[in-house]
Parts: C-alpha cells; structure tokens; sequence
C-alpha cells in the first residue's frame, strides 16, 4: 500500500519558500479509501480527544454608540467622596463602564488632584464581594416590597405621635442636601430626635483652619496635620513648598504622643505621654505671657523662634487633645498675631447636633426609643464600652441600619438595608474650604441598594425617590438662577460647583471651651487610644488593601499592637511580641506588645478599628478592640492603665523588621542653607567602568525623582499602585512569611539614640537600572531592557527562577509564589485595569513605571505627529502623591521637571556605588534645625 | 582480617553470588523499605508542589532560593567524588580505586539524579522548563546565554549524560559475566540485554579499553567544570557573600570533600554487610579519608580567605556579611559548618583513626552535615541580609521543604539498594585484570 499523502507526482521540486506547491490541491492519486478512511478517523479521534468546550456567550455590538465612549479608551468622570465628613473632588477612571481607578480631582480644593490611601481605597470597597447583597430582617435576607411592608406602617405611626420616640444617629455629613434632608425630617415629624456619632472624626473642640503655606515656624501640638484628615493634601503640598524654598525654608517643630507623619517631617521631635503634653502647652502659654524663663533649652529656643515669627508661625493642636490644649495653642496663636493669617478658626461644627451616643443610650435604656434609624456607622462595636450599646439597642422594638456591610451593629438591628457606594449613586459634598462638589454615580449599583438621600426620601414619603431627582432638585432649590441647567451640567463635569465660598469667622467655637486646671503629669501608666492610620475606627476593616497597607512606622498590617516605648517597656520589665492583658478601668483586652522608638514614654497606646466579629472574610478576628478600653468620659485614654505579661512571642506581620540604617545611609539627608549632602558614603566612590556597551536612547529616557524633603510616607503610592497594576493581596499569613506583593514601599528608619529618634522614610520602587543587575542573570531574557531604558518583564517567557528577585540589590522584585489573583469573585473581575495583565502564579513581577500609561501616551503622541510633553506620562504613585514628592519623566529632555530635579545638589543614587546607575533618583531629606537647639 | 589468594574464578564466583546466589535478606527488605516510603513522600511533596506553587516551601522576598538550591548543590557536590575517583584515579593509575568505583559511579548517578531534580521543581513555573534549552521556536526566542542558569543546564545535564554512560560501559563486560553466572533463563535474558552481545573476545576488550580511557578522558575535566559552573551561579551575583572569585576552586574542592564524606558514609556499611573486607580493605578507608583531609583543608582555606577578604575589602557589606554569619540569626550554621568542615577533618591526620570504621563513619557523617550547613549559608545566610536593612528577612524550612529533601535521600537509598541487589556492586572484570596483572591478592 502506498502510504503517502504528500502529492509525490506533483510537477516540479518543493520549494520552502512556495506555500502552494503546483499540484497542491490535486488530490492525490494513490490515496486508497482505507488510507483515507484511517486519517479521517484519527482526525475525528484528535478532534473529538481535545474536549474544547468553546465558551457560550454573544457579542453584540452597540446600536447606538454611547457618547464618547469608544471601546479600549478609558473616560474620566469627575465625582466626590465624603470622608469623615469633608468632601473631597476626585476624578475616577471608567473602562468601558466600569470604574477602575480614583484620582483626586484637579480642579477641587482638598484633593488638588491628588489622593490619599482612603481614596484610593475606595475602589475595593465598591467591588467588594463581601457588601451587602440584601436587605435583612433578623438576618434573614429580605426584599425591599418586604421592608415597605413593615416602614410604611411605621411611618404612619410617626405621623401620629409626630415623631416621638423615633431617634437618628449619623456621623459626620459632608453633603448638604443630606443635612438638609435630615432637617425636613426633624421638620416633619418634630419630636424626632437626630444624635451624632463618630469614632474617628470626633467633634473637635476647636476647629481650625491652618495655612501652612504662609507659616515660617509651625508647632504641632499632636496634629496630624499629613494624616487622614480633611486636608492632608493641601498640608503636605504646602509643608513641601515651604521645605523647598531656597531662602527661609519652613521649620516644623512636632511634639506628639505616638509618633505621626507630622513627627517625622518635624526638625525637632519631641515625644510627650498626653499629661504631659498637656502640662507642656500651658507652661509655653504661661512662659509666653509673663516672660520667665523657660525651665528647659528646647522650649526656650522654640518660643524665641516663634516670637521671631509673630504673624508667620502658628501653633496646631490635635484633633484628639483635650480643650485645654486647644485653648493654650489659640492663646499662643493670639499673642503673637497668627490668628487670620496663619490660621482661621471656624465656626465650629453646628451642622452637627450635640446630642451624641450618651442621650441616645439614656433614652434606649429607659425604653424611649421606638424606632432607631441608623445612617451608616457601626455603633454596635466602635462606641465606648461603658454605654453597652448594644444591650441598650436590644429594647429598642424598630430598628434599621443603612450601611455598605453587615457589620456588628447590622446584626442586632431588626432591619438591615444595604447602601450604595458612593460610585454607584448621586450625592453632593462640601469641603473644608466650603466648595461643593456633585458626586456622579459610576457605574449601576451591584446590588440592589439604596444611598441615604433615597432612603431619607422613602421616610419623607417624598417623589421623586431617586438619587439623581434628589440632588438635582435640592440643587435647583438651593441655587436659584436663570440657566440652571448649564451651571448644573458644568457642576457635574467639573466636579466643583461654581459658587462663592463662604469664609468662616474667625471666632473660635471653644471661647468657651472651659481651660482646664494645670493638670498635673501623671506619674501612672497613661492608656492613649487613637484611631488606625488606614482602617480608621473600623469602618475600612473590610478592606484588604487597606489592611495589607503596611501601617506607618511599625509596618505593620492586619492586626494592631500596643505600642510603647523603649524605656517604658525595660521599667515594665515587657520585650516586643510580648501579649500583655491591658487593663484600663475594669475592661482589659490583650494585645501583643509592640516596642516602638519615638513613641512617649509612660503611656501605651493601642488602635482602634482591630477586634471586629462582623467585618467580612477580610476583616474579622484580626487584632484587638480596643472600643473595649474606651469609656465615654476618656474616649482617647488617661492615666491609670494596667499592664499584665501574660505570654510572648508573638509574630507580628510586618513587612519591614528592621529599625536601624546599619551605617548604609539609603536615607541621606541636607542641612537647609548647606546644599552638600551631609549623610554620603564617601567610602564607597561610585564606579562607571562596565564590559557591557553603554544603552543608547533615540527617544525618551523614563526616570523618576523622589524628593524624600516632601514625602511625608502615607503610602497613597503604594496603594494607588496596587489599583492601577491590579496587584493582589496575599494575607496575613503570607505577609508573615514576607511574600507581599507591593510595588512600591515606604520604608522607614530610626535613625540615631532609639530614645529619641529620627524618624525616617522612603519610598522604593524598581530603579529601573541602566546596569541591571536582574537582566543579567535571567536565563530566559523574561526581564529585559526597552528602547527607552525600561526593565520590563515579559510575564509570558518567566519560568520563576526568581534569580533576578536575589540579585536585585533594592528587593523591589515580588514574586508569586502561590496563585495570589482571586480570579472566582465575578465584581473583582470587573475591578482590574484591563491594560496591565493579571499575573498568574510562579511569575516575578516589579514596577514597570507604569509602562501602559506610557504607551497610551505614546500613541497619542504619534498619532498628533509630536513627541511625549514633559507631565504627560504620571505613573500611579506620583499621580496619588499628596505631596507632589515623585517626579517622572524623560531624563534627556533638558526642560523636563525631572531632568531639572536630578541637577540639584541633593540629588543621589540609592547604592549607586554598585554602580547600577538607577533611573530612580533620590533628593536627599532637607532639614532645618534650629541652630539654637543643634 | 584474615586474607585468602584470590583467583579470577573466585573473584568472579564471589561477586557475582553477591546478586545472583545470596538469598534477599529481610534487612535488605526492611532498608528498601524504610528508603522507599521516602520515595513516596517525595511523591506527595512533589505533588502538592505542583498543585500549589512554590509557595508551599518557606522562600520569600529576600531569600527567594532556600533548601532547592542548598540541596541541588549538595547533591552535586556528592556526585563528584564517584567521577573523581573513576575518572582522574584511573587517569593516574591509582590501582586502589578498582574496588569502589562502580559503587562510587553508581552513586554519582543517583546523586546526580537526586540534584537535578531541583532546579526544575524550584521553577515557578515549572512547566515552561524548557524555555531554559535552546531550540527553535517560532517566535526565535533564545536562553539568555550571559545567565549562569543556563550554563548550568548544560553543565548538568552533560554531566549527568557522561558519568551515566561511563558506568554503564564499565558495566557491560560484568554484565556479560551475569549473564553467564545466571541460572535462571529470565534473568540471563535480562543480563544478556544489558551486556550487548559481549563475548570477551580480544576486540571487544581491546575497543573496550580505548572506549573507558576515553571516557575517562573526558568525565575528568568535568569534574573540575560541573561545580565551577554550579559556583557561578553564585558568583555572577551582586550579593555580598556570592560575589567572589574563589568560588569556583573552593566549590570544586568542597565537593570532592563532600563526595568521598558520603563514599564512606556508604561505604562503610556496606561492605560490613557484604563481608567485603577483604576487597574494599582498610587501605581504602585510609585512601579516602587522606583524600577528604586534603579536601578539607582546601574548603577551609576557602573559609578563611573569604573573611580574610571581608576584612582586606574594607567594603562594609563584606564585612557585615562576615560578622552576620558568625553572630546574626543564623549563628549555628556558621559555626555548625566550621566545626563539621574544619574542625573534625583534623581527626584524620592520625592513622588510627583512618582505618576505623565506626569513627570514619561519625566523621563522615559529620562532613555531610557540615556540607549541607555549608550551602545553607552561602545560600540562605547570605540573601536574608543584603543591602538595604528595609528588606532583610528570615527563611525557615517548612515541612515541604524537609519533606522533599527527605525524599530525596529516600530515592538516592532506594537506588542505592536496588543497584546493590540487582548488579555487581564491584567491579569484577577489572578485579579479575587487577589480579591477573598483579598475581597477587587485592
């Protein structure tokens, strides 16, 4: 039997180059039926062998193409988020109708185009598997026609008493037709009684607005003022232009309890317990008002430089310091005429009602409250323990809770109702400054919710009931004028609302704020209780990114600790990971012990958001509550705390366990006024020489400058780069075996005596080297160098020899060491930026200098027939940074701000003397100490 | 002990009973036993492996290569001492080596064996393995050839080829004499298979020479370029502690130490068991353990010169790294090795102690634990610290780590008991030439 198939009396040679042979298609002539018969059947066997199962699913293209929207483009759409009460403008990224991305807004005056790791945060939370699907009666799932069933009813109820016995509780409301809202509300039915409630944005006892940009001298009394609050932005891009001015630069003095960002920026830290703290700010009033001399140097050199800079300086007290402090610091601020030019002090927050969670438990305890009506909020578990009230909410026979998850307070309400992110619904927020802002929805809801201004409709029995007739009506009402419809629609598109903002009065609420007596300096153990730097009093405990965000200076994630001094914990006879019971006013918790240099000695101080039953898959059962330790008269702490060792070592997950530089200096740092870098390793001269030859560049050179002066370490880099690169969380268990992902870092340092640190830190992300020492060493060439000095990885050729991550002498390579991408949760698939890909398991990957931004511009670039503009490019961590302290750009283009940057004298190589030649850059720390204090 | 005048037709009964008339013991059952449940681990743990990723070992962010890499190089350090003394002993007529180098090839083999398995189960993705080999694909993809991985590939599995066809043609003409000695039908046609048709003519002995010199010729530079090769994939490297020029001489002399540690370590018992004392006699323990002692020294020159050098460097990574290894966190691997590589090779400068069997046998024991602390710490001890102190970390083993480790040794004894029980563990034909030549006993 002839066997072949090839067409053998075909005319003419085989060519290679020839696909269609002569005689190609002809068929062949001594192909017997049974040869035949066998290649069909073993075609049909392979065929029918591969099981594919092709995908059932159908493509349709749109009928009528939505405006703008052309698929592969992104859109942005201007939207704004209410945290702890104060608006902030963002701008958020929508792929093909899915939000993927937050930016802050520009044009809005407390995000300055720029975020925090809240906001960036905030996309998580949206697509969270975890929130609430349904409504809930008793905890069995409900549907809204079931919820009416049972509210309308109620209503009617209150109509007829007029509201007796109905009670609100909300936290801060940074939206006005909200407010306005909740007052029809106590309009309609009179007797209705509204009560306010936030653990982490208390009411403060004199609230004030500070100018940082105008102030020469700055003391912190315990300010956060780069934290979490309303305007960390606008004060670290301030504090960073005072820092960078050539001729007086800024001087920050910080004295603080535990250490904060402010005490790292500060030029003289000094750490107080709160007593005497306290007991430091009224002797600096008293030594201000009659002259006398200062018991020590330190203070006697801050005053004279404050008196130096009457009108120039200002003093900031903290949110969570009692009103003593706050007076001592407008009494300072008063005598040397800071009042209205470095600081303004607002009205207070009367939008607030001042009956809080106190009255609210007094009036469910004597069976009072009918019907309880919770506006967000978790009650059930971040009120002080003294109230009981959740004990107290079980006498309560109608109770409701709105809110994103089923949390503690959901599962002991009669109702639970879930609301609606803020990007899926229409609201309105003011900011610190007065602006307004509309926030657009950015997508459907997910689930079936309803956002408080539509539930607030539903209590009014009001029409329209949907969120958009809501705000644009309330809008209409409110702003009265002859094209409404223009001044809405650039409302919305802008994401600022074009009115004239109401400057406050400069007359301090706490006029009346009662000044304490000289309180004396506790001679016991003082228990401090501050919220969490990133889950705050809880409320972000649901959130995985903000849990794996290593928290600032401990580096800590998923749990909390007690956090105390060196000193303190030698005379309690306590070493780190020690788990200690804490007992505080006959309620103790156990914590584990967390040895932290900086911190004030003779207190301890533990955080609040950990120890939560209800938070998810995410958040429960991590760490300790600390609520447990908290009494309504000292909701931060007081003196009289109990420690107990009672076992030890406990591993922390940290990602960074080591405190001290060990004489390598990655930090550097310059004296203001002096340009040369004080901290070099002169030992070490860098080295050009290399066997290789030298990478040359047609087109731009990509580099990037950290300016370490502004940094303030919040770490909205690392976590603006976790949503853009679709980086995933791995888990406490995996943190534990240090494997997180993050691109990019922010260590920290402790630099100098471990009992008065200098606190340090520093972001790292890939330094993208000239000389890479990762390229070399990679069998298969998967990380290589571009053609505009990238070193990219090829996820695809990466067999996972994880060789580049060891020779890599910055570590800023993260493998996958186990399948980390959660690629079941259907709403996390529609989370991801779709142009970076979804790495799979046993793949390196590193920052890539957010490469698809580059190619999106360098398309635009093309197809407009010019090159790349300087600013053009912003990778994720610059374009988060609220400091403006990472710069990117092409480092051949002479007028690019980074070409500008890498000139400056403070400009140096992390290890360059390996002589990798990193296109990542550092300007090296500005301090300005006063020369008097040394 | 007392020695008996040795003929060819003593020799060749003797040998050849030790596999075709010796009856299987239970002991021999029991040690196969006990070897192959660590087979079977080393099942499970490679299952689970592939199931779940690397992650089921303890590597992390600064230490991203731990026991894979540790227990790679010390197998192929094992190895060496087979190649070593069949190949460059041959080459220098040492005649001693006739008794123990099937046994020692045999061993190379296995360890070989053992070795390579680690670099393809450390790989991320191990499937894509043979991105690391150069073949043509439609996308023109290539190794990337200045990467000591890919070296070692070729370095490997090169080796790997030579030392297996070196031992299998040193076995054929006893595989003849098998197939010859056999009772039974099966078993002759199964030797005769392996023994190619090997009539023992005058042809076959004299191409059988040239082909073994040969061989020889060409396993011997292999020796010295295996762990050179295996040395740069440490020593390409940025990282304080692998960035030095010694390492190839000092990993090569190491392994060599290593091998014959763990030739005695296997040779010890066996030949108590086998009653070959006669055969691989008290002169080969002595041999071996000079052997080791030479080695030894030469490691621990390579010790002191690279903290001679951390001091001479003045490079403060140097010199940290130095410090760390003596009083960092990892403490008893420094001085576990200075002790075991160093300390108690001493031993060995009295005869004493080089012709007794059990304090041989401790001390070879020894030597391989110190090796293996030895790479620990260049591998683990020197990653979990590097530059920046933001990213030092630990590394702990976990139970997949000891498992597959574990595993390996059971497969190596599996192998090792089978290739006893199954073919003539000492040279029989070249015994017989030694003999004839010499006239006298062994």
């Amino acid at each position: 039997m002839s066997d072949s198939l090839s067409p053998a009396n075909s005319e003419g040679p085989l060519r290679d180059d020839d696909e269609f042979v002569p005689g190609a298609s002809e068929w062949p002539e001594d192909l017997s039926r049974r040869r035949f018969l066998q290649v069909m059947a073993a075609s049909l066997a392979l065929a029918g062998g591969a099981c594919t199962r092709l995908p059932h699913g159908e493509i349709l293209p749109y009928i009528r193409q939505p405006e703008l929207l052309i698929p592969g483009k992104p859109l942005y759409f201007a939207t704004a988020m209410d945290f702890g009460g104060v608006g902030h403008g963002l701008l958020v990224r929508s792929n093909e109708g899915r939000p993927t991305k937050i930016e802050g807004n520009p044009d809005h005056p407390t995000s300055l185009g720029r975020s925090s790791v809240h906001a960036q945060a905030a996309l998580l939370t949206l697509y969270d598997p975890a929130r609430s699907h349904a409504a809930m009666k008793l905890g069995h799932p409900e549907t809204w026609e079931g919820l009416l069933g049972e509210l309308l009813p109620e209503i009617e109820k209150w109509k007829e008493s007029a509201g007796a016995g109905v009670h609100l509780l909300t936290q801060r409301i940074a939206s006005p037709t909200l407010l306005a809202q909740v007052h029809q509300f106590l309009t309609k039915f009179p007797k209705a009684q509204w009560h306010f409630h936030d653990a982490a944005f208390p009411r403060s006892p004199m609230p004030a607005k500070v100018r940082l940009e105008q102030a020469q001298v700055v003391l912190s009394l315990d300010a956060e003022l780069f934290g979490y609050g309303g305007a960390n932005v606008p004060n670290a891009l301030a504090f960073a232009k005072g820092r960078r001015r050539e001729e007086n630069a800024a001087r920050l003095y910080a004295v603080e309890v535990t250490p904060t960002f402010t005490g790292t920026m500060a030029d003289h830290r000094r750490a107080l317990s709160p007593s005497a703290l306290v007991k430091f700010a009224q002797d600096l009033v008293v030594t201000l008002h009659d002259g006398s001399k200062s018991s020590d140097n330190w203070s006697a050199a801050l005053l004279r430089d404050l008196q130096k800079h009457k009108g120039q300086c200002v003093v900031v007290a903290g949110e969570f310091q009692p009103p003593s402090v706050h007076e001592a610091a407008r009494q300072i601020n008063e005598a040397l005429g800071n009042i209205g030019k470095t600081i303004d002090y607002l009205p207070g927050d009367d939008s607030l009602p001042r009956s809080g969670l106190q009255e609210l438990v007094t009036a469910m305890q004597r069976g009072e409250v009918g019907a309880l009506l919770i506006f967000g909020g978790n009650p059930a578990y971040d009120s002080p323990v003294d109230l009981s009230f959740g004990e107290a909410l079980a006498k309560v026979p109608f109770s409701m809770h709105l809110g994103l998850y089923p949390n503690e307070t959901a599962q002991v309400c009669r109702w639970h109702l879930p609301e609606s992110h803020f990007l899926e619904t229409w609201s309105d927020v003011r900011a610190s400054d007065g602006s307004e802002s509309i926030a657009q929805p950015l997508i459907e809801p997910l689930y079936p919710s309803k956002s408080a201004h539509e539930f607030v409709a539903v209590l009014l029995e009001q029409v329209p009931t949907t969120g958009y007739d809501i705000i644009r009506g309330a809008w209409e009402a409110r702003h009265k004028m002859d094209n409404f419809e223009n001044f809405w629609r650039k409302s919305v598109h802008d994401g600022v609302a074009a009115l004239p903002k109401t400057p406050g009065p400069n007359t301090p609420e706490a006029a009346t704020a009662s000044a304490e007596k000289a309180a004396a300096e506790s001679k016991s153990l003082e228990l401090v209780i501050r919220p969490d730097a990133h889950v705050l009093d809880g409320r972000f405990a649901e959130n995985a990114w903000l849990q794996e965000l290593p928290k600032p200076l401990t580096q800590l994630t998923w749990e909390n600790a007690a956090l105390i001094a060196p000193q303190t914990a030698r005379a309690n006879h306590l070493e780190h990971g020690d788990v200690v019971e804490l007992r505080y006013r006959d309620h103790a918790i156990r914590t584990p012990v967390w040895v932290l240099p900086g911190q004030a000695e003779g207190c301890i101080t533990v955080h609040l958001g950990y120890g939560r039953n209800y938070a998810g898959p995410v958040g429960s059962g991590l760490g300790s509550n600390a609520f447990t330790l908290q009494t309504s008269d000292a909701p931060w702490g007081g003196p009289g705390v109990e420690v107990h060792k009672i076992g030890g070592g406990h591993r922390f997950s940290t990602t960074q366990s080591e405190r001290s530089m060990e004489d390598r200096d990655p930090v550097r740092l310059v004296t203001a006024g002096k340009p040369a870098v004080e901290i070099a390793r002169e030992d070490l001269p860098e080295t050009t020489e290399t066997l290789y030859p030298k990478w040359k560049y047609a087109g731009p050179a990509w580099g990037m400058v950290i300016d370490l002066s502004a940094c303030i370490g919040c770490s909205a880099c690392t976590i603006a780069c976790q949503a853009e690169n679709n980086i995933p969380v791995v888990g406490r268990e995996q943190v534990l075996r240090r494997r997180e992902m993050h691109w990019i870092r922010v260590d920290r340092y402790f630099d100098g005596d471990n009992n008065a640190p200098r606190l340090l830190h520093q972001p790292v992300p890939c330094m993208h080297c000239e000389n890479a020492p990762c390229e070399l060493v990679c069998p298969v060439g998967a990380t290589v160098h571009d053609h505009e000095g990238l070193n990219v990885m090829v996820y695809n050729r990466c067999v996972g020899t994880r060789y580049c991550s060891n020779n890599c002498p910055y570590k800023v390579r993260r493998f996958n060491f186990l399948k980390f991408n959660d690629d079941h949760s259907e709403t996390l698939k529609l989370m991801r930026n779709p142009n970076v890909s979804v790495r799979m398991r046993g793949v390196m990957e590193k920052c890539t200098y957010c490469l698809q931004r580059i190619s999106a511009a360098r398309i635009d670039a093309e197809k407009e027939k010019r090159k790349i503009r300087d600013g053009e490019v912003i990778p994720a961590c610059a374009q988060a940074c609220p400091a403006d302290a990472i710069v990117f750009g092409d480092i051949l283009d002479p007028a690019s701000r980074v070409a500008a940057m890498k000139e400056s004298p403070r400009n140096y190589s992390l290890l360059g003397e390996l002589n990798t030649k990193p296109r990542t850059t550092y300007l090296a720390r500005m301090q300005n100490p006063n020369p008097e204090i040394g | 002990m007392p020695t008996t005048v040795q003929t060819c037709e003593t020799l060749s009964e003797r040998l050849s009973a030790v596999v075709l008339k010796r009856p299987t013991k239970l002991g021999w059952f029991t040690c196969l036993a006990i070897s192959f449940t660590g087979v079977l681990m080393l099942n499970v743990a490679i299952s689970w492996l592939l199931l779940r990723g690397v992650g089921v070992w303890g590597i992390n962010e600064p230490v991203a290569w731990g026991f894979a890499i540790v227990n790679f190089v010390w197998w192929i350090g094992i190895g060496h001492a087979g190649t070593f003394i069949s190949a460059i002993l041959l080459l220098l007529h040492q005649h001693w080596r006739t008794s123990i180098n099937r046994f020692t090839e045999a061993m190379t083999l296995f360890a070989v064996a053992c070795a390579a398995l680690f670099p393809l189960l450390h790989l991320g993705r191990p499937w894509v393995f043979y991105f690391l080999l150069p073949y043509p694909d439609t996308m023109r993809l290539w190794p990337q050839w200045r990467s000591p991985l890919v070296w070692d590939v070729f370095a490997v599995s090169t080796y790997f080829t030579v030392s297996l066809v070196y031992w299998y043609i040193g076995l054929v003409p006893d595989l003849a004499t098998m197939r010859d000695r056999a009772t039974r039908r099966w078993i002759k046609v199964l030797y005769g298979i392996g023994a190619l048709g090997w009539r023992g003519s005058a042809k076959h002995w004299a191409r059988y020479e040239m082909a073994y010199l040969l061989l020889a010729g060409l396993a011997t530079p292999l020796v010295l370029s295996v762990h050179s090769v295996v040395s740069l994939d440490f020593a390409v490297a940025v990282l304080p502690g692998w960035h030095s020029t010694i390492f190839p001489p000092y990993f090569v002399a190491g392994a060599i130490f290593s091998g014959f540690a763990m030739v005695l370590t296997l040779l010890i018992p066996f030949r108590k068991i086998y009653k070959l004392e006669d055969v691989i006699s008290e002169r080969h323990l002595d041999l071996a353990s000079k052997v080791m002692l030479a080695t030894g020294l030469m490691v621990a020159l390579g010790y002191a010169s690279e903290h001679w050098m951390a001091w001479y460097s003045d490079e403060p990574n140097e010199e940290f790294l130095a410090l760390n290894r003596m009083l960092g966190p990892y403490w008893p691997v420094w001085w576990t090795t200075m002790t075991c590589n160093i300390l108690v090779p001493q031993l060995l400068w009295w005869r004493r102690i080089r012709t007794s069997p059990l304090p041989l046998f401790i001390i070879s024991l020894l030597v391989n634990v110190g090796m293996w602390a030895e790479r620990y710490m260049i591998v683990v001890v020197s990653l979990h610290r590097d530059f920046l102190p933001s990213s030092w970390g630990k590394f702990h083993g976990t139970v997949w780590d000891w498992a597959t480790f574990g595993g390996t040794i059971g497969l190596f004894f599996t192998l090792m008991f089978l290739f006893v029980r199954l073919l003539p563990m000492i040279p029989i034909a070249e015994l017989r030439k030694q003999t004839v030549e010499e006239g006298k006993e062994v």
